[in-house]
This record gives C-alpha cells, sequence and structure tokens, in this order.
C-alpha cells in the first residue's frame, strides 16, 4: 500500500499515467464502434476525461477532437452545483447539453459517472459525443435564439443507482428526428463511462492505490512545468492581431492581444465583435477550447491534456462579443466562428517564436443534408470536405485536408448509396493554393447532384468566401471558397433546398502561401504545371513562370 | 516427398525450418538475407538445410515461402512504373484521400505521394450507380488511347479503378479483357477483382500497390522457381498470404499486394496451433523482436482477421500516415517496443521506450558496436535478465558496463533515480506499453483478455511475458521451443487458402435464402478456384463465410461467422439472433430498436487437411528441474537483485518443474519466470508458466 501524500517518483509516475490515459483510450474506442452520430465514429467529434475528486482534469483520451480541450472541469464544476457529491450514489450518471454549462451547442452531450471506490468517490469519469440530432431547427444557422435550436437539458440524472431515467429517454425520443440513434448514442455514453470507472478500479487495484490525490499532483505538476519551461523559450511581449470572418449579414472581426509574460500567457478577445441573429455564436468554452488547441500546437504538443497542462493560460473576453456569447443567443454552427480562434492565435504568436509559423489553411466546411433517399429512407447527414493546408518553411501545404477539427470525409460509393445524391465529380482544384516560395495547399471542386427523386433540404455552413486563407511571410492567400446551385452563386451561409436533378457545385479554398512567389524554384514551378497543379497561365501570373511543357522547360520571365 | 520447408526472408536473416515424417526433429537454419535478390539466399539455404541434415531435395514435397518483398517495394518506391484507368472525374481521389490529418497537432506533417502520379492517371468517361445501374458504359477506343499512351511513357502496370465496380465489374472486366488482348505487354490490375469492397480511395490504393509490384513478384518467383527447380526440386511451391494461408505461385502473381505482413501472420499460426493443441479458447500471440512487437488474438485456434492493414507509413508508429490497404489479413497490432528500442525521457520528464530503435547496428549500447543510447536490451542486461556471456547462444558477448554508462546518462541520472530503479522503469514501461495495446485491441474484438491465455515468442517476448501477463491479470503463459524461428515454423503449417470478399447492402429483413445464397455462390466459387486449381478435391475444401452487419445509419460494423452447417433459409432466419449475440458480446448492452443491414459478404476457403507438424517429444524427467548457475536478477521494487536459478532451455524435459524466481535461457531468448510463477515442462517441450497473483510494481 502507498502512503498517499507521497507523489510517485519519475518512474512510477510515467507508468501511472501513461495507464490513465490508456485507460480514457479504451472508454473512447467503446464510445466510438458503439455511435451512430457520423461526425462521432469518422469526426472523432467526441472525448473521454478522467477528473480527480477536486474536479482536475488528469487525463483525456488521445483521439479527440479540439471542441473538448480544457472544458470538462467547469462542466463537472457545473455538474457538483446541481447535485453535490454527497448526494451521489454509486450507478448515477448526470448529464447535460446545455451550451454554457457543456461544450458550447446543444449537440454535444456531456455524460459524466463518479467513480465510486470503498464507498467514496475517487474520481469522476465524463464523456462527450455529438449526438445525431437534436430536434429544434435543425443542423443550420438559421435559429435567431438558443430556443429554436431544440432539446435543452439542464444538469440532470440521466441514471439513479443503475436506473436509467425513462422520462429523459422518452424527451429525447420524443424531441428528435432519428431518435433510436440518439437514444443508442446517449446510452454509449453511459457505457464508455462504466467501462472507465472499471478500468479505474482495477488500475488502482493493481497498483495499490487508495485514492488518486498524490498521483494526479505528481501529473498536473509535471505537465505545468513542462508547459511552463516551453514557454519561458518565446520572446516575451504582447502580440496582437486581428481578422475577419464571414457572418450573417456583415463580416465578423475576431480581435485577440496575447500577452507573454515569462512563463505564463495570458491571451484577451477584446475588440472582437458581437453576438449575431444567427446560430454562429461562441460561447466563451469552445473560445478556450480552440486556443489551448491553438496553444498546444504552437508550444507542446507532447505534454498530454490536464488540468497541469492548461494552467499557465488564461483568457479573458468582453461578455456578449461573438467569442463570449451569453443566452439566449443561437450557437448550433459556433464552429464556423470559433475555429478561426486558431489562425488568429497562429498569426498573432508568429513573432514570439524562433521559428516561422504555418500559413492560414483553407479549413474544412460542412453542408447539411436532410430528406429521403431513393428508397423513401430518412436521411439526416452532413458532407465533409477540406480545403488545402497553409504552406510553411518547410514544405509546401498537402492539398485537401481536415483543420482545425479533424474530420473524415465520407466516401462517394457510401455517400450515394446513402443518400441517392450523385457526385459527379471531386477533383483538385487548380491554382486554388496560394502563391509562394512553398505553395499554399490546393482546394478541391466537387459537384453533387440530387439523384434521389426527393427533395433535399440543405444547410450551407461555409466561411473562407469573402476572406481567404492568409499566406505568410509575403507568401499570397489561398482561393476563396464559392458554392453554387445550379450554377448560381449562393451565400456562405443559409438554408435552401436542392431539387430532384439540382446540381449542387462546391470549390473548397486553398491553403496560403508561404515566403515571395518570386523564390519558388523554377524546377518546382514546372513540377507543379507538369501534374496540373498549377496552369501554364497561373504560373506566368502568380509565379512570373513561362512554361513549355512540350519542351518541359520553363523560364522566370 | 515426406519433407517440407518453411522459408521466411526477413529483413536481415532469411530463416528455415524442415519438417520430415514423424518422428524427424524439427530442423532450423538461418542465412543473412540477400536484399538484391533474396532469391538468392533462399535457393542457397535451402541447399544448406538439406545438405546439413543429409536429405536428398527430391523428398521435398512442398516449400512454403514468406517474403517482405512486396512490402519493401512500397517502403522504398522500387515498384514498376504504374499507371491508373479511372472514372471521370475521380483522378484525384487517390490524393485527396480520407482528408484526415494523422497527427492533430503536426503542423508540418507530409503525406506519402499515391503510387502513381497524377499524370499517370487517365479518366476514361463511364459511370454506374451504387446499385449497379448503369448510365454510361466506356468507350473503348477511349480506353484504347490511354493504355496505348501510359505503354509509350514506359508504364509497366495498369491499375483499373472505376467507381461501384463491387457493385457492376462489367466496366472494369471489359477494359480488363480489351488490355489483356491487345496490350499483352502490360500487368492489369481491376479493382473489384483485387477486392470488391466499396470505399473508393481504400480499393483503389489497394489496386495501385497490386499494380506497382506485380511486375515484380512476377520475375522474382520466376527466378526463385528456376533456381529451386535447378536444385532439383520437384515438389510444388507456394507462397504465403497476409491472412495466414498460402497460395499458389500463380495467385500471388495475380494479387501480389495479400504478401504484404505475410511474416508476422506466419508466426501467429504457431500460437494458433498451440491454443489447437493445448485446447485453450482465447490467447493472445505476443511476438517481440529486435525493432516492433506484434500481438494478435487467437480464437478456438483461428487468429482473428482484418481486412484493413496500412503499409509504407512515414511514421512507422502513427496510423494514418502511411497507404491504407483493403486485404485480408491476421489482425496484427504492432507497438513500437522490441530490445533495440531506445529508452529516453519525455517532455513530462518520465520513461518512454522507442519507437526509435538502434536496430541491429549500431544496436543496443550493450552490442559494443558504436550504440551509445540506452535500448531496452541494455536496461534487460543490466537487470540480469540477459547474460553477457550466452547471448545469442554465447556468438555475442554483450557489454555491460556500457549498457549501465548508457542507461545512466539517457535516464538514471536525468531523472535522479538509481541505475537499478532506470532499468527496470525501462522494463516496466515496456510492459506497461503491450498490455495496452492488448487491452485496447481485446476490448474492440469483444475478447476478456483475463481470460486469455499468452502464447511468447520473439528474441525479446520471453524476457516481458510473464510480467506482461501479470498485468493484464492473464493466468497462464506459453513459451515454445525456438522462440527466434517462430514465422518459419509458421509456414509449415499455413493451410492452403484463399479469401474474398464483396459489398453488397442489403436491409436484413430482406435476406432471403435465394439473396443469401445466391450472392454468397459466385464468392464461394471465387474463393476456392486457387485450391482447386492446386489439386485440392472439392470435399476437402472447407468454405468459411462471415458477414459484416450494422445498424442502418451507424458505421461500425460487426463480423458474424457463419455455421458452417446452416444454409439457406434456416440460416436467413437464423441471423439477427447471431448479430444479437456478437453485438452483445462487443459492446455489452442490449440492442436497439433500429434495423439492421448486411454492407459485406466474405467467404474463405481454407484446405481442411492442415501439414504436419511434429514439436519434438521427450521423455518423462524427474521434477524438478535442477539448475546449473545462479546470477542476481531484478524482482520487484525495493528488493534490488536476488538470486535467480538459471536454467538451460535445452536441458529441461517433460514433467520438470521450475518455480520462480528464474530464468530459462534458450540460443534466442531467455524466459522470465518472476517470484511464485510456476513453469513446467510439457510433452512438446513447451514451457508452461502459471503467473502467480500479485501486485504489479
Amino acid at each position: 500500500m502507498r502512503d498517499h501524500a507521497e507523489i510517485p517518483d519519475p518512474v512510477a509516475l510515467g507508468i501511472l499515467w501513461d495507464r490513465l490515459i490508456s485507460i480514457t483510450d479504451e472508454a473512447v474506442s467503446a464510445l466510438l464502434r458503439a455511435s451512430f452520430s457520423t461526425v462521432v465514429t469518422d469526426g472523432y467529434d467526441l472525448s473521454v476525461i478522467l477528473l480527480d475528486v477536486e474536479g482536475n482534469a488528469i487525463a483525456q483520451g488521445t483521439q479527440s477532437i479540439p471542441s473538448f480541450t480544457g472544458s470538462a472541469p467547469a462542466t463537472l464544476r457545473h455538474m457538483l452545483r446541481r447535485f453535490p457529491p454527497e448526494r451521489l450514489a454509486p450507478g448515477d450518471v448526470l448529464c447535460t447539453n446545455d451550451p454554457w454549462l457543456g461544450t458550447g451547442h446543444l449537440y454535444d452531450i456531456s455524460v459524466m459517472r463518479p467513480i465510486f471506490r470503498r464507498g467514496r468517490i475517487v474520481a469522476y469519469s465524463m464523456s462527450i459525443t455529438h449526438l445525431p440530432d437534436v430536434g429544434g431547427f435543425g443542423y443550420g444557422t438559421g435559429a435567431t435564439e438558443i430556443y429554436q435550436e431544440g432539446l435543452r437539458l439542464p444538469v440532470v440524472k440521466l441514471v439513479d443507482a443503475g436506473r436509467p431515467s425513462e422520462l429523459l429517454l422518452d424527451l429525447f425520443r420524443a424531441n428528435t428526428r432519428v431518435p433510436e440513434q440518439v437514444v443508442g448514442d446517449v446510452l454509449s455514453n453511459v457505457t464508455c463511462n462504466q467501462v472507465c470507472g472499471r478500468q479505474l478500479l482495477e488500475f488502482m487495484d493493481d497498483y495499490g492505490l487508495d485514492d488518486l490525490r498524490a498521483l494526479s499532483l505528481g501529473i498536473r505538476a509535471a505537465s505545468e512545468r513542462a508547459v511552463r519551461d516551453r514557454i519561458r523559450a518565446l520572446q516575451p511581449g504582447r502580440y496582437a492581431e486581428t481578422l475577419q470572418v464571414e457572418g450573417i449579414d456583415d463580416p465578423i472581426t475576431l480581435a485577440c492581444a496575447a500577452t507573454v509574460a515569462e512563463d505564463r500567457i495570458a491571451v484577451d478577445f477584446s475588440g472582437t465583435s458581437g453576438c449575431v441573429a444567427g446560430g454562429i455564436n461562441v460561447p466563451f468554452t469552445f473560445t478556450m477550447s480552440y486556443a489551448l488547441y491553438a496553444l498546444k500546437c504552437l508550444i507542446e504538443p507532447a505534454i498530454p491534456n490536464n488540468s497541469g497542462a492548461t494552467a499557465p493560460f488564461a483568457f479573458t473576453a468582453p461578455e456578449g462579443c461573438i467569442l463570449n456569447a451569453l443566452p439566449p443567443s443561437a450557437t448550433a454552427i459556433r464552429n464556423v466562428v470559433g475555429w478561426l480562434v486558431v489562425p488568429l492565435l497562429f498569426r498573432a504568436l508568429a513573432p514570439a517564436r524562433p521559428m516561422w509559423i504555418q500559413a492560414d489553411s483553407g479549413m474544412n466546411s460542412a453542408l447539411s443534408f436532410r430528406g429521403r433517399n431513393r428508397s423513401g429512407r430518412t436521411v439526416t447527414t452532413l458532407y465533409l470536405s477540406s480545403g488545402g493546408l497553409g504552406a510553411s518553411d518547410v514544405g509546401d501545404g498537402a492539398p485537401t485536408r481536415s483543420t482545425p477539427a479533424n474530420v473524415a470525409t465520407i466516401p462517394i460509393e457510401v455517400w450515394e448509396a446513402l443518400t441517392g445524391v450523385t457526385v459527379e465529380g471531386k477533383r483538385l482544384l487548380t491554382d486554388s493554393g496560394g502563391p509562394g516560395k512553398c505553395r499554399g495547399g490546393l482546394g478541391q471542386d466537387i459537384t453533387l447532384r440530387n439523384d434521389s427523386t426527393h427533395p433535399y433540404v440543405l444547410d450551407v455552413l461555409g466561411f473562407r468566401t469573402d476572406f481567404p486563407a492568409r499566406g505568410l511571410a509575403d507568401g499570397q492567400p489561398g482561393r476563396l471558397r464559392e458554392t453554387h446551385i445550379n450554377g448560381r452563386l449562393i451565400p456562405p451561409k443559409g438554408r435552401h433546398i436542392l431539387e430532384p436533378g439540382d446540381r449542387l457545385r462546391r470549390l473548397e479554398a486553398g491553403g496560403g502561401g508561404f515566403g515571395e512567389a518570386a523564390e519558388r524554384p523554377l524546377e518546382a514551378v514546372l513540377a507543379d504545371v507538369r501534374q496540373g497543379y498549377v496552369s501554364v497561365a497561373g504560373a506566368r501570373r502568380d509565379y512570373s513562370v513561362e512554361v513549355d511543357l512540350a519542351s518541359g522547360t520553363a523560364r522566370r520571365s | 516427398m515426406h519433407y517440407r520447408i518453411g522459408v521466411d526472408i526477413g529483413g536481415t536473416f532469411t530463416d528455415f525450418a524442415l519438417a520430415g515424417p514423424p518422428p524427424t526433429p524439427l530442423g532450423t537454419h538461418k542465412r543473412l538475407t540477400t536484399s538484391e535478390d533474396p532469391a538468392e539466399a533462399v535457393v542457397a539455404g535451402v541447399a544448406e538445410l538439406l545438405g546439413d541434415r543429409r536429405v536428398p531435395i527430391a523428398e521435398v514435397g512442398a516449400i512454403v515461402h514468406g517474403t517482405t518483398l512486396v512490402t519493401n517495394a512500397v517502403i522504398t518506391r522500387r515498384g514498376a512504373r504504374t499507371g491508373m484507368l479511372v472514372t471521370a472525374g475521380f483522378r484525384d481521389i487517390l490524393e485527396i484521400g480520407t482528408e484526415l490529418r494523422y497527427d492533430q497537432f503536426d503542423l508540418t506533417q507530409q503525406f506519402p505521394e499515391p503510387l502513381v502520379p497524377r499524370m499517370d492517371r487517365i479518366e476514361i468517361a463511364e459511370r454506374i450507380y451504387f446499385d449497379g445501374r448503369v448510365e454510361q458504359a466506356p468507350d473503348l477506343g477511349e480506353v484504347r488511347a490511354a493504355l496505348g499512351s501510359l505503354q509509350e511513357r514506359g508504364v509497366e502496370a495498369v491499375a483499373v479503378c472505376l467507381l461501384h465496380a463491387y457493385a457492376n465489374p462489367a466496366h472494369e472486366q471489359a477494359i480488363v479483357a480489351l488490355a489483356t488482348a491487345e496490350y499483352p505487354g502490360l500487368h492489369i490490375s481491376a479493382s473489384a477483382d483485387v477486392l470488391a469492397e466499396m470505399r473508393e480511395y481504400h480499393r483503389w490504393t489497394t489496386t495501385t500497390v497490386n499494380a506497382y509490384t506485380q511486375p515484380m513478384v512476377d520475375r522474382y518467383l520466376g527466378r526463385l522457381e528456376r533456381g529451386l527447380a535447378d536444385l532439383g526440386f520437384r515438389g510444388r511451391l507456394y507462397v504465403m498470404t497476409s491472412n495466414g494461408g498460402m497460395v499458389t505461385p500463380a495467385v500471388a502473381r495475380r494479387y501480389p499486394v495479400r504478401l504484404i505482413e505475410s511474416g508476422p501472420a506466419a508466426g501467429v499460426l504457431i500460437a494458433a496451433h498451440q491454443a489447437g493443441a493445448m485446447s485453450l479458447p482465447d490467447v493472445l500471440s505476443y511476438d517481440m523482436g529486435g525493432t516492433t512487437a506484434k500481438g494478435a488474438i487467437v480464437r478456438d485456434a483461428r487468429p482473428l482477421r482484418t481486412y484493413g492493414i496500412e503499409v509504407a507509413r512515414l511514421h512507422e508508429f502513427k496510423k494514418g500516415s502511411g497507404l491504407p490497404l483493403r486485404i485480408p489479413a491476421i489482425d496484427l497490432i504492432e507497438i513500437g517496443a522490441g530490445g533495440g528500442s531506445i529508452a529516453w525521457v519525455d517532455a513530462r520528464g518520465v520513461i518512454r521506450v522507442g519507437p526509435e530503435s538502434a536496430g541491429a547496428d549500431p544496436g543496443p549500447a550493450c552490442y559494443g558496436r558504436g550504440g551509445r543510447r540506452a535500448t531496452l536490451t541494455d536496461a534487460n542486461l543490466a537487470l540480469g535478465y540477459l547474460d553477457p556471456a550466452s547471448f545469442l547462444g554465447g556468438k555475442m558477448a554483450l557489454d555491460r558496463v556500457a549498457a549501465e554508462a548508457a542507461l545512466t546518462t539517457d535516464v538514471a541520472r536525468p531523472l535522479g533515480v538509481s541505475l537499478v530503479r532506470a532499468a527496470a522503469g525501462i522494463h516496466a514501461v515496456v510492459n506497461e506499453d503491450v498490455a495496452r495495446a492488448f487491452r485496447i485491441h481485446a476490448a474492440e474484438q469483444g475478447v476478456d483478455y483475463r481470460r486469455c491465455s499468452m502464447v511468447a515468442f520473439g528474441g525479446s517476448g520471453p524476457i516481458h511475458a510473464a510480467a506482461v501477463a501479470r498485468r493484464l491479470r492473464i493466468p497462464q503463459v506459453v513459451f515454445p521451443l525456438g522462440a527466434g524461428v517462430m514465422s518459419a515454423m509458421g509456414l509449415l503449417i499455413a493451410p492452403l487458402s484463399f479469401a474474398t470478399a464483396r459489398s453488397r447492402l442489403v436491409p436484413l429483413d430482406q435476406v432471403t435464402a435465394e439473396v443469401l445464397e445466391g450472392t454468397f455462390a459466385p464468392l464461394e466459387h471465387q474463393a476456392a478456384l486457387p485450391l482447386a486449381d492446386a489439386g485440392i478435391p472439392a470435399e476437402r475444401i472447407r468454405i468459411n463465410r462471415m458477414l459484416d452487419l450494422r445498424y442502418r445509419g451507424q458505421s461500425h460494423v460487426i463480423e458474424v461467422t457463419l455455421p458452417e452447417d446452416l444454409r439457406g433459409a434456416a440460416l436467413a432466419s437464423a441471423l439477427p439472433a447471431l448479430f444479437a449475440e456478437r453485438y452483445a458480446a462487443v459492446f455489452a448492452r442490449s440492442l436497439l430498436e433500429e434495423s439492421l443491414e448486411v454492407v459485406t459478404w466474405k467467404v474463405e476457403a481454407v484446405h481442411r487437411d492442415v501439414p504436419f507438424l511434429t514439436l519434438a517429444a521427450t521423455a518423462a524427467a524427474a521434477a524438478p528441474a535442477t539448475h546449473l548457475v545462479r546470477r542476481p536478477a531484478y524482482a520487484a521494487a525495493g528488493d534490488g537483485l536476488i538470486e535467480y536459478p538459471v536454467y538451460s532451455r535445452a536441458s529441461l524435459s517433460r514433467g520438470e518443474v521450475i518455480t520462480g524466481p528464474a530464468l530459462v535461457e534458450e540460443a534466442e531468448s531467455t524466459c522470465v519466470l518472476g517470484p511464485g510463477d510456476v513453469g513446467r515442462i510439457d510433452a512438446t517441450r513447451n514451457l508452461i508458466v502459471t503467473i502467480a497473483v500479485r501486485a504489479v510494481s
């Protein structure tokens, strides 16, 4: 039996720590396999977190979307305020999908189970997944208040001492379009937390641990120390940056000022535009999660997520700005604004780092489809596609890669069978990568045709249609995203009907270039033209290079 | 014709195993791999193996061959110049891929180049819908022009990749027919023939790998056949595939992509063989060598299968950084930890081991070949688990001082702990890494690892097996004799087999007897054909049928194995119950009221007669065993090193009992028994260890 007060030595700490992460990984794997929501299974829009008795996060599943970085301790605090620990019993499970208690929109449900050992709570297990549907307006930006967006549950007891609440399950069934799938996903979360709890207890038995306090302290202290060490390598100072993103009507400005002071960073989002009457407002928890993700990429990607790793960072934003939206703002598609926090911080902190960082990426976008397929079956799904990655000083940006969330595209053969919507073509988009010494990644050109024989309700959830992925170090921006229905350009966000036979064309944005285009080696321009990544005209316009494919030569004009 | 030979070509060594009629003992042989032309070492080694034992080659009925040739060709990009004919609109699918990044945080990650450059992918105007309906047939004039243009550029192999070809292969078949007739010089692979599964990116990538390696495999097998014929070999040559079955050279030439990862697959067959011989229901196969560990689950003496593997990763242990393939394969988990894995202190200030490896050259610090960094083998030496004098049967002396210096510099001093604590930490980190990989893999398959037995082999596996088993609460570990040549031995018991699959979405309530048998019949024919061609009579061919089922709307599928004796209407009506049983096993929760659908139909044809393998039996001896020497080795935290008795594996006989702590040494490995573990030698000289239950340290 270990002494409670004794923090494990570095040898034991590593072993115990990695085992905790592996417990959350195993729980994630259980969630992935049982989920219906394709955003969960293909987009890893999920997470599992272990928290100690004091509510500190100590381990998080390795595979999880950035949206859930650092948010769990706050959610747990809200839950315990409603149901204090002394009122919880073994087998209880709490949940909420309130955007301001959880993770920023109604689609995410946070499910928490206290883990009891010998009659007392030793830890909390929490899982978060994106539900297939929450009723209301549907997956789109059209709601003007949260009340229109669907079922909103405060902190409630989903399972009472092992008995699932039939009332709550009935509520889910009565309020959603695909009731069995939603209930299936809610129950997957319950199972996953059960797995997590069982594994934790087995782990504590294996190592003769009575509680996790000392281990938690060790994990958090080591994480915090490592992150602070890396912050010290940055150039201290105050770094301000702004960018613009397409709103519902008018452009939205996002602003930040990051202050690097010795071993900590404070980020303030003052100067950011106010909330809008559409489902794109961002509760602060989501802003913080993506800010933490961006800082982790920049500073110390190798430190696992926990409350120690996030301790050196502080975030503030004026209440009511679009990055700190308050009720009753609509928030369903908060990501089309919140994601931009990542390029905002990359760009702000670029001068503080010894090395340049990646130029802006085209990022990914979604089309939400609701209708019926050829056999008349109801379809509620997303078509996800990605733009190109930004170039960096180490090389060209890769084409068509999802960022900042990491979401797989659905295979064409699977999509067509599911929806009856035919994909006429899906090609790389020539000349879409931002010119530079290193070229931005290419976007793509996708055409869909509604062959389902039924109309589809289509929600377009786009951005980068007016404000491109910017280049870095004199690199040029990537090409803009565009969406057309039957040849007509439509706005970045909004609801449309796609009638049988209608064609939808989406051009995905290119990534920004890095460095001056004039410095790109001739042979790189020639190779790009040979492969068709850049056209002959594009080489002339963007690189001042004359390419003669017949003779295989290139020269600067 | 009573002898069989197994030949496994690895990166460094080519291993040989010879089985003869009982009571001939198993013969083994090792030789350096000749990487320029691997056939050279095979032919020379076969001659040596037989010469040493005075077995005439005319007595050899079969040679079974496993090779890394195909894997290496893809990794080093030394395959043929390959072109692609693809449905108009989709020539970039190879490059667009899944659109995922394999690392969430690395902003400068690179992605593997497709095997076919963009300019050699030619679009053909044609279209088939998901339900097999034809929208537009290909214009053969256009196809002819495209093939001509590719051949003119020096393309040797062509991948024909059309959308929804799994649903209707007619267009691909028409193109193949034209190409075969008019361009006999081109090697052609068609996507629905390689594997008729839905998901174009994966199917097409698999098809390009097949095309890319076809010319070289054809030439290689030609050289091998000639070389063996020149030795006087008149038996049959077989080639091992990824799913643990062997095929004829003709099948290997048609589907070279199926040879990927065949070596490690062969090792698992020995674990399966042990499971069968000892009637163990569930077994974890644990193989750990110099750079990696490989695990597999064996259920009812059959290794679990998968259809998804990845080749040529840019980062060896980052899933998604390579080319994803769909081929029938043994479901192997790979862990970046082996004897040569380098130990380091990470940004958190804790010990990590691997995935970087010192490999065989310069190797661990204790090899004394210029390696300066601490490795797992160095830690195992410092802990007393390895004997500096008897490593590799005494052929290679280990430098303990160099090992301790590296451990001190790299781990003990940075962490401020003792040398023994650092070495024990490295050892334990690897045990945890391996245990973790098994835990997650078992959970995914709905297997309770606590009820499994473990079979351990490879150069490093036996050192760690008991400790890993303890962490997994596994009661029993089997250490077969000959840990270092398991793959070659596995080849001796590989059955002739061929697997195939086809995606066809059918709601379960529409799966009638006619749909069921009508869909399976052509697949069964296709799977059995290569066996029939090899001369196997129909009644000796077992047909295994599997269905991938899921709830409509869910993407994860559950594979259900169909009972052999159930067919037609009886089978159709049993399907919901079969699904429910598997679903409950995997998810431990009740079913939903959502409807089910069949996604993929799979068939495997297997020769019923598993080749013989005599594992040498020995006479019973008096128990308990006696040991020759003792040496200090690590037992548990706080104890420091204690005296372990050391046994020589070769001198142990049936019935002898060994009580841990103990070390049992053989030429290529050491079995470590912890305090309280009890081992005994069985009739076929396996060491079977019962794991003591106690807290891990």
